[in-house]
């Protein structure tokens, strides 16, 4: 009874919200042409975003591994330092982190490839998220797991790959997925070094056409594409990866 | 299975869990049960002759094998015993079978073909065929525990070690892992195990070692010890466990 009037109800206050705000964002009088002329603007931008994207995506999984393997280690200062690295990474805005990372470190070593470090410095900023989700995947799966995997005669390294990284992949994937969303709407951070990805390129159009909404709007529907196939990916994993406990 | 085990200790902390163990039998032993009160150091004990645990001080020796210290000399002590614990044996992710197949593949370097024959060898000879494809949660605890069996024994060990292996049971479960164990004692299998089940402690073994507090109280032949034990503190233990 409760949970059929529970039901209603959220039916009901979700299915109003949800018409309400596409009926207001729909029934706006818009003047498309006005960014029509920089239809290539956004494609370009778009493009940019899911390169980058893609790339940090794949880069921060690395970087999330090794701060998960520094945080399990046996020994003392690569956990240290694997934590201290996590925690100031978490800690701190994106966007100083990016302006530290073009302006200072990499001048200091010679590189100054926008893309390259906006890249390194999201996989990283991403990867101390996932390094967290990791460390909370291999310390869920019970002790009895470990010991019986020690007592087969595995070693750690077949524990790891056999026993804990099978179970805990299922375990972390919904909030892996979640991390990946985000990494690529943090992208749009880029825009303080000028690589020019989609945020960029709206607020580009915005300046020339003044044009906001008709500008700004694209970009639900260009990172909704991006997001919602990761989504779906997890979902479809989480099942292939599912087990009875 | 000859052990010759010299003082052994294994502290947690201040916890003596077992605190100068020396016990020497002989080849004759094949199945050694090893009993007494909760928290007296069965488990500990069982650990340290399967090589998961480092001794804190003591010697042992097994079949003129010394105990070492020394990880990968450890591994290779492990991977010659069966290890059955109480319960959350096999892995969840993996079907019975693989669960079976993955150590002789990965551990014994047997070809994933004869692994898998042997797999459904034991599975069979278990009266498992049907669940063989089912993963561990669609098992019932007595069939989990059968499978886990399979899988101490699919490698043909040295011996046996098994620690409490129906205490997490009902009844009716127990008895059949209890049956398979006790065929496997009558097929010539070395065993050690640790078990509140006095009755079949009593049909199955040939010595009987009681731990207390981490210290050897009693030892000696199963029907004599559960006969007329010597200590008062024994006979208590078994007066009060065989009541019910
Ligand atoms: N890993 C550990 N860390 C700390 N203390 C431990 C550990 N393992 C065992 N102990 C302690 O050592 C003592 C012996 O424990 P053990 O599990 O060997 O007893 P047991 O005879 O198997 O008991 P039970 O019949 O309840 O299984 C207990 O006091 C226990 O709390
Ligand atoms: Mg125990």
């Amino acid at each position: 009874m409760v949970k059929r009037a529970v039901a209603i109800f959220v039916s009901l206050v979700l299915g109003a919200s949800f018409c309400f705000v596409f009926w207001v964002v729909a029934s706006h009088d818009y003047n498309w042409s006005a960014i029509a002329p920089y239809w290539r603007n956004f494609l370009s931008g778009w493009w940019m975003t899911l390169m980058i994207s893609a790339a940090a995506l794949v880069a921060s999984v690395l970087v999330g591994a090794i701060l998960t393997g520094g945080q399990l280690s046996p020994y003392r200062i690569p956990r240290i330092l694997s934590r201290a690295f996590v925690e100031i990474i978490r800690g701190t805005p994106l966007l100083t982190q990016i302006l530290i990372g073009f302006y200072l470190v990499a001048p200091a070593i010679g590189w100054d490839s926008r893309f390259g470090v906006g890249l390194l410095v999201l996989a990283c900023f991403s990867g101390a998220y996932l390094a967290e989700i990791f460390r909370g995947g291999v310390e869920s799966i019970p002790q009895s797991q470990w010991l019986s995997a020690k007592a087969i005669g595995f070693t750690g390294a077949q524990t790891y790959r056999f026993v804990v990284i099978p179970q805990a992949i299922r375990r972390v994937l919904p909030a892996s997925a979640g991390q990946f969303a985000n990494l690529i709407k943090d992208s749009s951070l880029l825009f303080v070094i000028s690589v020019h990805e989609f945020t960029m390129q709206a607020r580009e159009v915005n300046a020339n056409t003044y044009a906001t909404f008709e500008a700004y709007l694209p970009l639900i529907f260009g990172y909704f594409i991006l997001t919602f196939p990761i989504s779906l990916l997890s979902r479809s994993l989480e099942k292939r990866f599912s087990y009875e406990h | 299975m000859s052990i010759e085990a010299k003082a052994l200790s294994r502290f947690y902390g201040s916890t003596r869990a077992v605190d100068g163990v020396s016990l020497s039998l002989s080849d004759d032993v094949q199945v050694l049960a090893l009993i007494g009160p909760s928290g007296g150091g069965k488990s500990t004990f069982l650990r340290l002759l399967g090589g998961l645990e480092a001794p804190t001080s003591g010697s042992l020796c097994i079949d003129g094998e010394n105990l070492s210290t020394d990880e990968l000399l450890l591994r290779e002590w492990r991977k010659k015993n069966g290890f059955l614990f109480q319960s959350f044996n096999l892995f969840p992710h993996l079907s019975a079978r693989e669960n079976i197949v993955l150590p002789l593949v990965e551990v014994h370097d047997w070809l994933r073909s004869d692994a898998e024959q042997r797999a459904d060898e034991v599975i069979d000879r278990f009266g498992l065929s049907a669940h063989s494809k089912k993963q561990p949660g669609q098992l019932s605890g007595g069939q989990q525990q059968r499978i886990a069996l399979a899988r101490a024994i699919a490698h043909e060990p040295r011996w046996l070690l098994l620690d409490e292996p129906t205490s997490a049971l009902d009844p009716e479960m127990k008895a059949e892992v209890l049956d398979l164990i006790q065929e496997l004692c009558e097929s010539g299998q070395k065993i050690v195990l640790s078990t509140h089940e006095m009755g079949f402690a009593r049909g199955a073994a040939d010595h009987v070692v009681f731990l207390a507090q981490g210290q050897k109280v009693e030892e000696g032949d199963a029907e004599a010890l559960f006969a007329g034990a010597e200590t008062g503190e024994v006979r208590n233990f078994l007066a009060k466990v065989m009541k019910w």
